[in-house]
């Protein structure tokens, strides 16, 4: 199921909040670039959990490297911003000057969307870097900010493209609405756990990237994924006389059972709101979630 | 237990990063006041739709709504209060908020319209916080409730949120708002660029590279705010009261995942820096770490290797044989996951103030959407003598049932 994101150049993963959206992220940068991929994993806000995950210490400026043929960036669009002006404005003194501005904090503040429109571009930006005659990234990963914040993000090139005036923004976000649209080199990954809340934002999402973005699609992720052989109510009763042990046993399989049945139904609610080739990670039992755990999820990904 | 947090304050505010069942912990509190006799409303951010209907109300919307008392029966036991449940529309209530210190209808409608005050009302990071808040004020405000309990954004940066009322303010600082406001008004906006040499200088630059329209806007919006701001930062002043006020207690709801709880350390430090301490904290759907016999296994504890005597253990104790590999497995599945999240969780307590009181609640094998439900969240969140499905006494050497 992954080949099909096999020479896409942007993978946006968005989702909402506490459904292991970086995680996903992480499994597919680190999958990449374990198949000899030179990657960009750029995350949109700053996550304490993918610092962690990747070793990434305190905070540095620009791409870093964490594992061979895996680079971090952080975007932040007020910094893509001052970087932008760097470009537009030659005179490093002038740049000084308006970017140090209480003004300038105020603007990037107000101007509708710009910060959003400067971190998009930002990714664009990266994209297009040509490194002896190759792109520098094979590959772009984002890390999108949940759900409600990453649609903002998504709409603000188009917007942009009508609401500024002709000018060099404009010009700019024709650029990446381009790319934004490119099925050939984009695709976003919804990521989403089966249980209620989740299910309906993406439901939700689906509906706007499609209809209103008309963005291109990749893969689904369902993630954290519950399977049982049995259904909670098949769950053996604990007999007469039961140990403790036994008894323990069988509320830890009646509980599994539970949450598998749950999964299995927000699922195929999925199959119907979402129709998107899917992917469906597994539930992971680890006492802690490291860099293997994320290994293990990818394989059982590709194995799908 | 949270029943003496509850039941001493007014305000509890629900805090913690999106996904751990905030919005289900925020009712459930506001439930149990209900049942308390409290007059108690709960504000939720999230579309919780199946939350709402499961209230018996069709949809949520940004006025409280009364809890049909026929639904709190569906909790097991007579209501002696009431519950209202409402939600937050972002945009409706900034826009409420215009209509309520606009000087004049002629003012409301050109702010309404402006394109920058559109964004700004759906789009400024903190501006769903602060109207948040900004409803929490105006219930606290209201006598008709004495029992309110918010629900926070799911944000991942949470702090925003109490951070949002100082932001707005800051943001709508006069002594810059006049640079866009003034030449503006006085001589239109072309006058502007010349007026200051270095304010003209800085425009005429960020015009170039940006397009001029969003600046008229910008500039345009401020003018018509400028009457409002006075009203902006009283409201501010409230809102800082309210939030550290002996009557608000801020409850951290989080998981026991790793990454749930590297927010929430993150988040309860700071809020205790904001001199915003927590009440208390809700670890949510933790998996049970069961009082093996240790002697019952060989290194002490349930491991992997183990497998094949639990299912021996099974097979002893007259479980059918079908399944009984799968169920030992998940039952060593179950003990390491459960024994990582109890180290976490204990390590996460130690940062924490000794007295601070936090519960436990199980990862129940269903999803929490009906009064019955919520009322299974209680005998956790309370204590063991609200109702029959009393918590086993963890880590205490009871076991349960």
């Amino acid at each position: 199921m992954l080949e099909s994101l096999d020479g896409r150049r942007v993978l946006f993963v968005v989702g909402k909040g506490g459904v292991g959206k970086s995680t996903v992220a992480t499994a597919l940068a680190v999958s990449f670039a374990e198949r000899g991929k030179g990657v960009l994993l750029a995350q949109m806000e700053p996550s304490r959990r993918l610092a962690e995950l990747l070793g990434v210490t305190g905070e540095r400026e620009g791409a870093v490297e964490t594992l061979p043929g895996l680079h971090v960036l952080t975007v932040d669009g007020e910094t893509a911003l001052s970087e932008y002006l760097g470009l537009v404005l030659p005179v490093r003194r002038v740049q000084r000057m308006v970017v140090e501005s209480k003004l300038y904090h105020h603007f990037v503040a107000a101007a509708p969307g710009l910060k959003e429109l400067m971190t998009i571009g930002k990714i664009w930006y990266e994209e297009q870097l040509v490194v002896k005659g190759k792109p520098k990234w094979d590959v772009i990963v984002v890390d999108a900010p949940a759900t409600g914040h990453v649609l903002q993000y998504l709409r603000m090139p188009s917007a942009a493209a009508e609401a500024f005036g002709p000018g060099l923004v404009r010009r700019e976000a024709q650029k990446v609405t381009e790319l934004l649209l490119d099925p050939v080199r984009t695709a976003v990954c919804p990521v989403t756990t089966a249980e209620e809340m989740p299910v309906n934002e993406t439901t939700e999402m689906y509906q706007q990237l499609r209809e209103r973005l008309h963005m291109p699609l990749g893969v689904l992720f369902v993630n954290r994924v519950h399977t049982a052989p049995l259904a909670p109510a098949d769950v053996p009763a604990a007999p007469a006389g039961a140990t403790a042990l036994v008894t323990d046993v069988l509320r830890c399989a009646h509980e599994e059972a539970g949450w598998a049945a749950i999964n299995r139904r927000y699922l195929d609610r999925l199959r119907e709101t979402v129709p998107m080739p899917t992917v469906v990670l597994p539930f992971l039992f680890a006492e802690e979630f490291g860099l293997d755990e994320v290994r293990s999820l990818i394989a059982s990904a590709e194995g799908a | 237990m949270l029943e003496r947090l509850v039941r001493d304050h007014r305000v509890v505010v629900c805090v913690g990063s999106g996904g751990v069942g905030k919005t289900t912990t925020a009712a459930t509190i506001a439930l149990w006041g209900a049942l308390e006799g409290r007059r108690a409303v709960v504000l939720t951010i999230d579309p919780a739709r199946r939350l709402a209907n499961s209230l018996g109300i069709t949809a949520l919307g940004d006025e409280p709504l009364q809890v049909d008392p026929a639904v709190l029966a569906g909790a097991g036991r007579p209501a002696q209060g009431t519950l209202a449940a409402m939600m937050l529309d972002q945009k409706n209530a900034w826009d409420r908020l215009v209509a309520r210190h606009a000087p004049s209808d002629e003012v409301r409608e050109r702010i309404l319209k402006n394109r920058f005050y559109l964004n700004l009302s759906q789009n400024f990071a903190g501006s769903h916080e602060y109207m948040a808040i900004e409803q929490l004020c105006l219930l606290c405000e209201s006598d008709e409730y004495d029992l309110i309990v918010l629900d926070t954004p799911p944000t991942k940066r949470a702090l925003d949120f109490f951070e949002a009322p100082e932001r707005i303010r800051d943001f709508l600082d006069r002594k810059v708002v006049r640079w866009f406001v003034m030449p503006y008004l006085s001589q239109g906006w072309a006058a502007a660029k010349t007026l200051n040499r270095t304010v003209g200088f800085l425009f005429r630059k960020l015009e170039e590279a940006t397009g001029v329209s969003a600046l008229a806007e910008v500039s345009d919006f401020f003018s018509a705010m400028s009457g409002m701001f006075d009203a902006f930062t009283a409201r501010t002043d409230v809102i800082h009261e309210i939030l550290r006020s002996p009557s608000t207690a801020f409850v951290l709801v989080t998981g026991p995942e790793e990454q749930v709880l590297t927010e929430a350390e993150f988040f309860s430090e700071r809020m205790q820096g904001m001199e915003m301490p927590l009440g208390g904290v809700v670890f949510n759907r933790v998996h049970e770490e069961m009082n093996v016999d240790s002697a019952a296994f060989r290194g002490g504890t349930v491991a992997r290797v183990d497998e094949d005597e639990v299912r021996a253990a099974l097979l002893d104790g007259g479980v059918p044989a079908a399944h009984a590999s799968w169920l030992a497995a998940n039952f060593v599945d179950y003990q390491l996951l459960a024994r990582g999240e109890a180290l976490r969780m204990e390590q996460f307590r130690g940062g924490l103030p000794r007295k601070l009181p936090f519960v436990t609640v199980p990862n129940f094998d269903t999803d929490l959407h009906d009064p019955a439900g919520l009322v299974r969240m209680h005998a956790y969140l309370f204590g063991p003598d609200t109702e029959t499905d009393a918590p086993s006494a963890r880590r205490s050497g009871g076991r349960r049932r």
